[in-house]
């Protein structure tokens, strides 16, 4: 299977596009109506400072119906994943778990997968771990790999082929 | 001796071998036994962001592997705690979702039940016996050690998923580190991200992150900053001098795992601990 399975979809897949948008505007009702814009989420916000990330506005443009132009923009992957939104949010509404619903639809849609992605779900599917085994460098600069180290052999899917089975099953789910 | 699986995930048994060698080094002293299975993968948590039914199904699936020796999980990477308990919460409380993913386990012959509990590093180090098992082996306490503790953001956050310390005054790290004879002191930025998942995308962001967070710390005399995670380890330990570069500060913050502190302490060579891959200055710390 090739990669492009799991992360594009392509034009004439219009049942699929149907389902995402059905699913982002229920995305919408589901959300963004308990959302008061008290801004809690952007004052804690790790990306606000440097990447002008503001999770508030995120909320009230889904609210508004912005979706396309959401799933556009790289603001979206500007996201650190560290959950203090959905933590301290009154109303329960969890921007980031927002923003990973709009990167999925944003790469389910065939848009470009920012950075490195790519390669770690390539590596994913060809060996089931996000990089392979690296010789590691020392402060005193010897390279030293898991044998020297005493370090038993690393654990990752036996059965390649049906691993990737499974995963080939997953990429024609809807997300 | 209690008895668990260990799950490594990606990143420790790739290349954050300190963490791994410090971890197989010190939980059979404190009795616990781990035991290494074969087949596991990513816990889909580094994905969540491309595809949410890869994060569970990878998480799923390496449950079911402990599962199938009917052995509880120790995941020591936090964010693989996180996405194997999220999936946890789902999957035993969504029939429907549960039957779907396994129905994509059959091919490897796998089966998710819900019977495994899922283990974080503060679960395994942290009770009253734990506590006291640890002080009761310290043979060379971390005298007046003034410490810089990092929780990292996916061991304490999402509370509502259960994460082994309190979200915004996560103080377990701390009482270990006492429980050593270190002196743990709080700092405003306690609770800030590495940044480290940026890597993927915005890496210089992410070192800016890390920089910023350390240069406080430095400027706040700490003797050591202590961290659990292997991807804020990267950046903290690591990547420091890059770090530094991207906030134009010297940083010489010497950065352990607290499994290296806590091995330190019970007096186990440096070798076993994993100390050479520390890229900090981690020798301005002389204990004796």
């Amino acid at each position: 299977m090739s990669i492009v399975d799991l992360t594009s979809m392509s034009e004439s897949q219009t049942a699929i596009k149907n389902e995402i948008n059905q699913r982002l505007s229920k995305l919408k009702d589901e959300v963004s109506d308990y959302c008061y814009q008290c801004a809690k989420c952007t004052s804690g916000c790790e990306a606000h400072k440097l990447l002008e990330l503001e999770p508030h506005k995120i909320i009230a443009l889904l609210k508004r119906g912005l979706i396309d132009e959401m799933t556009n923009s790289e603001v979206i992957w500007t996201c650190m994943s560290c959950f203090k939104c959905r933590e301290r949010c009154p109303q329960k509404v969890a921007p980031v778990e927002v923003l990973f619903a709009l990167k999925n639809m944003a790469v389910a849609s065939g848009k470009q997968i920012p950075g490195n992605y790519t390669a770690m779900l390539q590596s994913i599917l060809t060996m089931g771990l996000i990089q392979d085994v690296k010789s590691v460098t020392t402060n005193d600069n010897k390279t030293k790999n898991r044998t020297e180290l005493g370090l038993p052999e690393i654990s990752k899917p036996i059965d390649l082929a049906k691993f990737q089975m499974v995963l080939s099953k997953l990429a024609v789910e809807k997300i | 001796m209690k008895k668990y699986a260990l799950y490594p995930g990606c990143v420790i048994p790739t290349e954050q071998y300190a963490y791994e060698l410090s971890i197989r080094e010190i939980l059979p002293l404190l009795d616990i036994k781990l035991v290494d299975l074969k087949g596991f993968s990513c816990c889909g948590e580094p994905m969540k962001s491309v595809n949410q039914m890869l994060t569970i199904s990878l998480s799923a699936r390496n449950i079911a592997i402990a599962e199938a020796e009917n052995l509880d999980v120790f995941a020591p990477c936090p964010m693989c705690h996180l996405a194997m308990s999220e999936c946890k919460r789902i999957l035993d409380s969504d029939e429907k979702t549960k039957e779907r993913i396994n129905s994509f386990l059959a091919d490897e012959n796998l089966k998710y039940t819900g019977k495994s509990k899922i283990l974080s590093i503060l679960d395994i180090l942290y009770d009253d016996e734990g506590l006291k098992k640890i002080s009761g082996l310290v043979k060379k306490p971390l005298k007046d050690v003034k410490i810089a503790v990092h929780y990292g953001c996916h061991l304490i956050r999402p509370s509502e998923i259960g994460r082994p310390d309190n979200s915004e005054n996560p103080q377990k790290i701390e009482q270990i580190l006492k429980a050593i004879g270190a002196k743990p002191a709080s700092y405003p930025e306690k609770l800030d991200c590495c940044g480290g998942l940026l890597t993927t995308n915005l890496p210089e962001t992410a070192l800016t992150k890390t920089g910023q967070k350390l240069q406080a710390v430095q400027q706040q005399g700490f003797d050591a900053f202590v961290d659990v995670c292997p991807w804020c380890h990267r950046q903290y330990d690591s990547k420091q001098t890059k770090a530094g570069e991207t906030v134009a500060t010297k940083l010489e913050v010497p950065v352990f795992y607290l499994t290296q502190l806590i091995g330190l302490a019970f007096g186990v060579k440096k070798e076993k601990l994993g100390l050479e891959f520390n890229l900090s200055p981690v020798d301005k710390l002389k204990i004796d």
